[in-house]
């Protein structure tokens, strides 16, 4: 509680410094937009008039920031042309660094209203993220919030702001945030991976050459989607069973309506309500598949609230997980368990299972470096032996074989705030309010944060030593802060475990079947094509 | 006694939150708050801080509760200190030890040397406070509170990439 309190305390003050920076840098401007009290509009930096910036003298420095009329960056006709005719939504990635290359480390776009200023820059990333407040902004959230008013639901921590935010952030990175509190989770998770070995021995039983599994990722969507829901609802749903249940069933289509719907849903939040009558599938499809996601999640959480209060009038013990605490704590109301629950599966499935299916594809295309894994999992675990979170330490090559991977393929290769006070980055000023892209794809691609960084090399990410510093801002697949990933831990150790197992049972090959595979946008960045992959006994 | 922190009543309330490891457990106990909160005074460790701008401020610690509960629980005004509960996903609470205090703080997980690289200039001391307890052998220790932040209101900061 003293923490959160003194949590509020500096939020508060902030608040205040805010407005007090604000004013001086009001004087040394002459003026400014806005105030530090309003919601900032979406910086509109051609309505700024040209002498807001502080003068040399009043910052006492030579070289006054420059504004954001000066940033350089692609016109909004060629942005229009290269999103909607070009189809560059499932090429951001590329774009991304095509733009950063041809207009510098930090520059703007506009998206229709919404100016962006995209930063791809290690460094600059590193200073908007340190310099954060206590309830960061990822983006506009209006058309989820707008949804949960219209059905009468919670927000989440993803759609949630301010103080609600807070709240629930510091509720549940109490449970699912800490390594250590994560690592009890170890055999829980172990007991999907064996279904999931399982599963591969029999799906590569129904190829002709008796070893292939057709696109791995399917398998991988249903790992992680097990391995979530065995944590958060404490509970078993088959998806990695021959016959999966009718309601798990379910639940993956609305997962799937969610993404193969993401582009028009993006625009559902873009296309102005009165438009809706006109163009009303984007809203229909999104609030369609929300719908489904709720269901799924109440369904879950119902379950777990009368399995208790069954207990409870028995006068027997309550006893369970993550689930069971915050629904009998009370920490958070049941609509909000609810939210959480929703937006925690849908953040925790795809992210895990697009990852999980990239190692597999890199680990086939470089069969020397999976000999060196594999040799290093053989040095560490006895034979058959079952790894669990305190062996990991003792393999770096499967902690770095992930952040390689994620450092090739950033699940999210963009990442989103809004500014929360005016910001001098890469010698502009940026006004609050700003929609900043972080740029994660262009850096951790980018030569200068990583030599050699198109090649796959999971060991520049093993230490010498305890004092062997990476300077590696330039990937954070998770986020930094207090806003970062959530399920950062639970993913890890659904990564580190399955990927142990997999390749201490088996050597994995790149299937005939399986042409090059590049990544594609499609909100998160996702394997363009099926990954078919060979897996061969190891014995 | 002070209040218990949210995670550990999560531990307190439903044990069997607990399936796993019995290792587990003894990381929990070695790393966390682990002895009795009712000590007198003279059981006490003398720690100093460095703030910031280079202000001593001397508390009396809790053997057993980590550097992040100290700061919180004394009220030491470090802006921003601890901003993820000690959970492990900032570095906000980035701390440099004497070198001899540094060699006797007890190993270090992967986790908080990811979060050491992602700090504001570390050195070869440094730690994060959330995950170093306060022991008996620790009194008097000195500890720095580094800058944790470039000032992006300085309209120099932040040019190092724009040239290109």
């Amino acid at each position: 509680m003293a923490l959160v309190k003194k949590m509020l305390h500096l939020y508060l003050r902030r608040l205040s410094e805010k407005a007090e920076n604000r004013r001086s840098l009001l004087r040394a401007a002459a003026f400014h937009k806005h105030s530090a009290g309003q919601p900032p509009p979406a910086a509109e930096e051609n309505a700024l008039p040209e002498n807001r910036v502080p003068s040399a003298a009043a910052t006492g420095r030579d070289t006054p920031a420059k504004t954001l009329n000066e940033m350089p960056g692609p016109n909004t006709i060629s942005n229009i042309i290269e999103f909607f005719y070009r189809d560059g939504f499932s090429r951001i990635h590329e774009i991304q660094q095509q733009h950063s290359k041809k207009y510098g480390r930090i520059f703007k776009s506009r998206f229709g209203p919404q100016l962006v200023v995209s930063i791809a820059d290690r460094d600059m990333v590193a200073e908007v993220l340190r310099a954060e407040g206590v309830a960061p902004q990822r983006a506009n959230m209006e058309s989820w919030k707008e949804y949960r008013d219209m059905r009468g639901r919670s927000t989440g921590l993803i759609s949630a702001e301010g103080e609600d935010w807070m709240k629930m952030r510091s509720v549940l990175r109490q449970l699912i945030m800490r390594p250590r509190d994560v690592a009890v989770f170890s055999d829980d998770i172990n007991a999907v991976v064996a279904d999931l070995v399982t599963r591969v021995c029999q799906l590569r039983r129904k190829q002709p050459d008796g070893l292939t599994v057709l696109n791995v990722n399917d398998l991988f969507f249903k790992y992680a989607m097990e391995g979530v829901s065995v944590i958060m609802y404490e509970q078993r749903l088959g998806c990695l069973e021959e016959r999966i249940p009718q309601q798990s069933l379910e639940y993956i289509a609305a997962l799937h309506l969610m993404f193969s719907s993401f582009k028009t849903s993006m625009y559902a939040g873009a296309i102005p309500v009165w438009l809706r009558p006109f163009i009303p599938k984007p809203w229909r499809e999104f609030c369609h598949s929300w719908d489904g996601l709720f269901k799924f999640s109440q369904i879950h959480v119902d379950r777990k609230l009368s399995e208790i209060r069954a207990r409870l009038a028995a006068g027997e013990e309550v006893k369970g997980g993550m689930l069971t605490y915050l629904l009998v704590t009370k920490e958070m109301t049941v609509e909000e368990i609810y939210a959480n629950m929703t937006e925690m599966l849908l953040a925790g499935v795809d992210t895990t299972s697009f990852t999980l299916s990239w190692s597999i594809y890199l680990l086939a295309l470089h069969p020397q470096v999976q000999q060196r894994i594999y040799e290093e999992v053989e040095r560490t675990l006895r034979p058959g032996q079952v790894p669990v979170s305190e062996d990991i330490p003792r393999m770096p090559l499967i902690r770095g074989l992930v952040k390689e991977t994620l450092r090739l393929f950033p699940v999210l290769p963009g990442n989103g705030r809004i500014t929360q006070k005016d910001l001098v980055v890469g010698g502009y000023l940026i006004p609050a309010g700003t929609q900043l892209a972080l740029c994660h794809y262009s850096t951790s691609l980018d030569e200068e944060n990583f030599p050699g960084a198109t090649e796959f090399q999971p060991e520049r990410w093993v230490r010498k030593d305890a004092t062997d510093r990476v300077d590696n801002f330039g990937s954070i697949p998770f986020g930094y802060g207090i806003r970062s990933c959530i399920g950062r831990r639970i993913a890890e150790l659904e990564m580190h475990l399955a990927l142990t197992q997999l390749i201490q049972n088996f050597r994995i090959q790149v299937s005939p079947l399986t042409q090059v595979v590049r990544p594609k946008t499609h909100g998160l960045l996702t394997p363009g094509a099926p990954i078919n992959v060979q897996f061969v006994d190891r014995l | 006694m002070k209040p218990a922190r949210p995670g550990s009543r999560a531990h307190n309330s439903l044990t069997p939150y607990v399936t796993g490891h019995r290792d587990a457990a003894c990381i929990r106990s070695r790393q966390f708050s682990c002895y009795t909160r009712t000590l007198r005074s003279e059981d006490k460790v003398t720690i100093h801080f460095i703030n910031r701008d280079g202000l001593k401020m001397t508390v009396k610690a809790t053997p057993g509760d980590s550097l992040l509960d100290v700061v919180i629980d004394q009220n030491l005004d470090l802006d921003g200190f601890g901003a993820c509960e000690g959970t492990l996903a900032c570095s906000t609470c980035h701390l440099i030890f004497e070198e001899e205090v540094f060699k006797t703080l007890g190993p270090i997980t992967d986790e908080e040397m990811d979060m050491l690289d992602l700090s504001y200039k570390p050195t070869d001391t440094s730690r994060l406070g959330c995950q170093i307890c306060v022991h008996k052998s620790q009194e008097g220790m000195t500890v720095h509170v580094p800058e944790s932040v470039a000032d992006l209101r300085q309209p120099d900061v932040g040019t190092t990439s724009s040239s290109s």
